[in-house]
């Protein structure tokens, strides 16, 4: 609590310096996380912050669509999956060693190519919301999202069911970046730049529109907002995050994608984390992601012995500190932290008010 | 507040708690990665784990213990790298065995490639894996390009050449079908006579059954999962298709749930395997026999076979290592030592041998495979030896 | 002028013909009345207007000399056109600011996408908005709780951010559904007197619905009344309350004339 505070604080003080300081130090701050780790702990947990940046990006990408404009998507780890296969298939040599689709493209531009391929998905998987909303609108997108995995699987120039293998790691010059610590630096910049662009929506007129849509659809369409063009924008923008974390996670070393990589499993474990985060909340879905990923590397292979018999209790243990978490925290960990800062600024005004009214007599 | 706070210092705590793997010098680490998502994949595991404890009872590797570390990758690539990532560079094993899902092993050769960690293949058949050029990696399994041909040329030599081919669309399917259309046009130029692409897991074979059944083939290859392949086999009688008509099963046809599952409609299917539970040797009854008493598993098919060759194959190469201390050296050092595995001799259908060279020939350990047939269904299934064939070290390289 | 006008405006919901074949004008700057009993469509009216429903065949609506007829809702807001909804329909998990922030949206000087860079000029349109909104804030008396989520004001304050989220949206014309709904009558009283100096302040056009027909005489120009979806009568208000069509639709035949003209002017 103490510590939260006083780093709401630090923040506060360095926005009013200068909108953008806050972030350049937070950037600054992580850029020596990967020695500090292999340092402190050891090489793996670098890895384990790379896959926890991509799971920032879909998290915050997800919360878009879903936390700012209250469209129940679950095609989300389809777009994931295009970002990936695409930047994937136009970065490989043609007649490469797996079989696959190859084009040979530089992979600074396979990446952004297959974020606007995987944009343009988005509006795809976006065009049922125009029609329908909750259960149905999630069904659908469900099913454009399966479908995608399906034809992964069945399509042998994408991989099919022996994958897209040897897929090559971005390059600065002839430095190729396929080290943990080096592709840090990527994803941890996309990362950081995903949770700023979520922020700028939020905060604008764009992100108002989002969130009224999401509390009252006839509201906001009265208020002047073109509904049909902001949901379709939100997965655009959603999109565009997955699109992103989908190149990343393709090039990341050892570069190789399999169509069970994207799952309605995954899907759920995404929609953990923005749940679990605080839906609507940015820095929830970034929290979710971190929480999550790091519960799930811990507890993963925790076998208990029951009459000798092994029992993976991490099932067990991952599904019950979700429940409960989720009974005593229904708006996630982003909305405590939300009615804390909210608590702290009404503290302050009423402070301040006091202050002066005894000042004025 | 109170609680909340003692929350946090647990938190903290926790992840100080971190990556700080208790390791000791003198133990031998090895990590394992397997899939552990069914009762018999859990089994595999554990029987490794049980045989490792079994050596360390008996005094361990020339005095050292083996630090063993199981881990699930859930048969996924992703799940199955950062097990790989996390044995090697947190762990720090000198020995990484994995996976059993070739998706899953395909990924994983590039990180022992990279990180210079020798890495055993429990039963992968993908053909790519041997072929990525990696020094580090050694297949205990027949690799998948033997497979074809193994089949190929029993089924044109002793049934005839009219196949019709039912391909499920799984990663080792694909591979069998493909594996066997190309052999088949290789040895005796025959197209296959009927070829239905289903699902993983389709449950509805009676359309394509009925064309068969209308073709006078002489055999139909069913590839598919083993509840997928049992569906299709009783499908394919129900559908009036005749005993002479053989039925030739691919890779998991050696799954206890194909004969559970289709029961009578198993009597006459073969396929090859580099283990036959029917193996009259003493070795081979012996471990059935162990096999049934641990893990209370009915005559074991090859993937337990491996597992076992493999931690046999482990030991032999551990103990011709003259461990130094540094973790580099003696990676490299155990690495050379498995590929100075020759001719070892266990369950597998042929004797094991490895090579020095980062090619397929050195690599892919057995190219002997058997063929099996079933002779009984259900529950108590009995199985046949009926041909054992070796091919050529660089069989089915381009 | 006329700055609405409606001609045979008709609305079917199945076999229910919700409004049926109302022709109706508005004048500028006037504060026009549409009462009627409950289920005569006065509400329904209202969605037609706004685009929330579209019209049947046949219908036309010009708003402004534009036809707006079967245009989107957004489309006819951006045109001038705000409204206040009957149970209010605000945005209460965003805070009092945001919520009138929402209703400048047609205004915003800058895309979509703008925000993205966040670049300077996206910045002082953001903070030049924002003082502008805190003025109206200030105005209708809600400056104080700008940070407070709007589901958690109170009532009363909750009718006035309804009212500030329209005026946001810098209309020509406000509809207001049912301003008074659940206040006290000197609650209403003030209410109505806020919606005048508004309608000086903004050089408004007023169309309200209203039950409290008190209020509805003491205020409005001219007055229509709706019953079963067909307009009835229409005049001033003293000519309305005269009118014994009206009277019927209120309060059936038998009741003398003398006890409805009480019951009207209570």
């Amino acid at each position: 609590m103490i510590i939260l505070s006083k780093l709401t604080d630090i923040f506060e003080y360095l926005a009013k310096r200068h909108r953008l300081l806050p972030w350049l130090l937070a950037y600054v701050l992580l850029l020596p996380l990967p020695f500090v780790l292999a340092g402190l702990f050891n090489e793996y947990l670098i890895d384990l912050v790379n896959r926890i940046c991509l799971f920032i990006l879909l998290a915050v990408g997800l919360n878009i669509v879903k936390g700012f404009c209250g469209q129940v998507t679950v095609g989300h780890i389809g777009l994931y999956a295009i970002g990936a296969v695409t930047s994937a298939v136009l970065s490989l040599e043609p007649g490469g060693f797996g079989g696959a689709l190859g084009f040979g493209w530089p992979v600074w531009l396979a990446i952004p190519t297959a974020v606007l391929v995987t944009a343009f998905a988005g509006l795809i998987i976006g065009l049922p919301s125009v029609r329908l909303q909750g259960a149905y609108l999630a069904l659908a997108t469900l099913g454009l999202g399966e479908s995608v995995r399906i034809f992964i699987a069945v399509t042998p120039a994408l991989g099919s069911s022996t994958g897209l293998m040897m897929i090559p790691a971005p390059s600065v010059g002839s430095f190729t970046l396929d080290s943990f610590t080096s592709y840090y630096y990527i994803v941890m910049t996309a990362a950081l730049f995903g949770i700023y662009f979520s922020f700028s929506i939020l905060r604008s007129a764009t992100g108002r529109a989002f969130q009224a849509i999401r509390e009252d659809t006839t509201a906001a369409a009265v208020n002047g907002i073109n509904v049909i063009k902001y949901k379709l924008l939100a997965f655009v923008f959603s999109a565009v995050y997955a699109g992103l974390a989908g190149a990343l996670f393709a090039h990341m070393p050892p570069g190789y994608l399999h169509h069970n990589n994207f799952t309605v499993i995954e899907m759920v474990t995404l929609l953990l984390m923005v749940v679990l985060g605080g839906i609507g909340n940015v820095w929830g879905g970034v929290i979710g992601a971190i929480v999550v990923a790091i519960a799930y590397d811990q507890t993963k292979d925790l076998v208990f012995y029951f009459m000798d018999r092994p029992i993976v209790i991490q099932p067990l243990v991952f599904g019950l500190s979700m429940v409960l978490l989720v009974m005593f925290m229904p708006r996630g960990i982003g909305g405590w932290i939300e009615d804390f800062q909210r608590n702290r600024r009404f503290i302050r005004r009423s402070e301040e008010r006091l202050n002066g009214s005894t000042r004025n007599t | 507040m109170k609680l909340k706070n003692k929350l946090l210092t647990g938190a903290l705590i926790a992840s100080v708690g971190f990556g700080a793997a208790i390791t000791y010098a003198d133990d031998i680490r090895v990590g394992i990665t397997m899939r552990m998502v069914s009762e018999n994949g859990q089994a595999y595991g554990q029987m490794m784990m049980d045989e490792i404890k079994g050596i360390n009872e008996a005094g361990g590797i020339n005095g050292h213990m083996i630090k063993a570390t199981l881990m699930n990758d859930e048969c996924k690539s992703d799940k199955g790298v950062a097990n790989a990532n996390k044995l090697v560079f947190q762990e720090k094993v000198h020995l990484l065995i994995g996976s059993s899902c070739s998706s899953v092993t395909l990924p994983i050769v590039d990180v022992t490639a990279k990180a210079g960690v020798p890495q055993l293949v429990p039963h992968s058949t993908n053909s790519k894996i041997t072929q990525k050029g990696s020094e580090w990696v050694f297949r205990v399994p027949v690799s998948g390009r033997y497979y074809g041909g193994v089949n190929a040329k029993y089924v044109g030599e002793n049934i005839g050449t009219k196949i019709a081919y039912i391909c499920a669309a799984d990663a080792a399917s694909v591979g069998d079908c493909a594996n066997m259309e190309k052999q088949m046009k290789a040895r005796f130029g025959v197209e296959p006579a009927y070829r239905a692409d289903v699902q993983e897991k389709e449950v509805d074979f009676r359309a394509h059954m009925q064309k068969i059944k209308s073709m006078n083939v002489d055999g139909i290859l069913v590839a598919a999962l083993a509840e997928t392949m049992a569906r299709a086999l009783v499908q394919s009688y129900e559908a009036g298709i005749g005993e002479d008509v053989r039925r030739i099963g691919s890779s998991s046809a050696s799954n206890a749930p194909v004969p559970k599952i289709a029961g009578d409609a198993v009597k006459g299917v073969f396929f090859a395997a580099a283990y036959a539970a029917a193996d009259q040797r003493p070795i081979a009854k012996l471990f059935n026999e162990m096999v049934k008493q641990r893990y209370d598993i009915h005559a074991p098919d090859h993937d337990f076979s491996q597992a076992y060759d493999l931690v046999r194959i482990m030991e032999i190469a551990l103990k011709n290592t003259a461990l130094t201390g540094s973790l580099a050296d003696d990676r490299t050092a155990i690495r050379d030592a498995i590929a100075n595995v020759k001719g070892y001799e266990g369950l597998a259908s042929g004797p094991i041998s490895f090579c020095a060279a980062a090619t397929p020939q050195c690599r892919d350990g057995n190219r002997t495979a058997v063929l099996i047939g079933y002779t009984k269904g259900g529950e108590n299934f009995e199985t046949e030896v009926l041909a054992r064939v070796t091919m050529e070290e660089d069989f089915g390289l381009e | 002028m006329a700055l609405l006008e409606t001609l045979n405006l008709s609305k079917s919901f199945g076999g229910l013909q919700a409004i049926d074949n109302v022709s109706l004008r508005v004048d500028e700057n006037s504060v026009h009345g549409l009462i009627g009993p409950n289920g005569s469509g006065k509400s329904t009216f209202f969605n037609l207007l706004t685009g929330v429903y579209q019209p049947d065949i046949g219908s036309h609506i010009s708003f402004n000399n534009i036809d707006i007829t079967n245009k989107p809702a957004h489309y006819i807001a951006s045109q001038g056109l705000a409204r206040t909804f009957q149970l209010l329909r605000l945005y209460g998990e965003l805070s009092v600011l945001e919520n009138v922030l929402v209703g400048y949206h047609p205004h915003t000087k800058y895309g979509p996408l703008a925000p993205l860079i966040m670049g300077a000029e996206v910045r002082r349109q953001d903070k030049l908005v924002k003082e502008e909104m805190m003025d109206l804030l200030e105005f209708i008396g809600l400056a104080e709780h700008a940070e407070i989520p709007a589901a958690e004001l109170s009532g009363g304050q909750r009718r006035l951010l309804a009212l500030g989220r329209a005026i946001a949206m810098k209309p020509k014309m406000l509809l207001l559904d049912e301003p008074g709904a659940g206040l006290s009558p000197v609650n209403v009283d003030n209410l109505m007197a806020t919606i005048l100096t508004l309608k000086e302040r903004y050089n408004l056009t007023i169309v309200v619905v209203e039950h409290i027909l008190k209020v509805v005489m003491a205020t409005c120009d001219t007055i229509s009344v709706l019953d079963h979806g067909q307009k009835i009568s229409e005049g001033s208000p003293t000519f309305v309350k005269n009118d014994p069509a009206v009277v019927e639709a209120y309060l059936g035949r038998e009741m003398a004339d003398e006890d409805i003209r009480a019951a009207m002017n209570s």
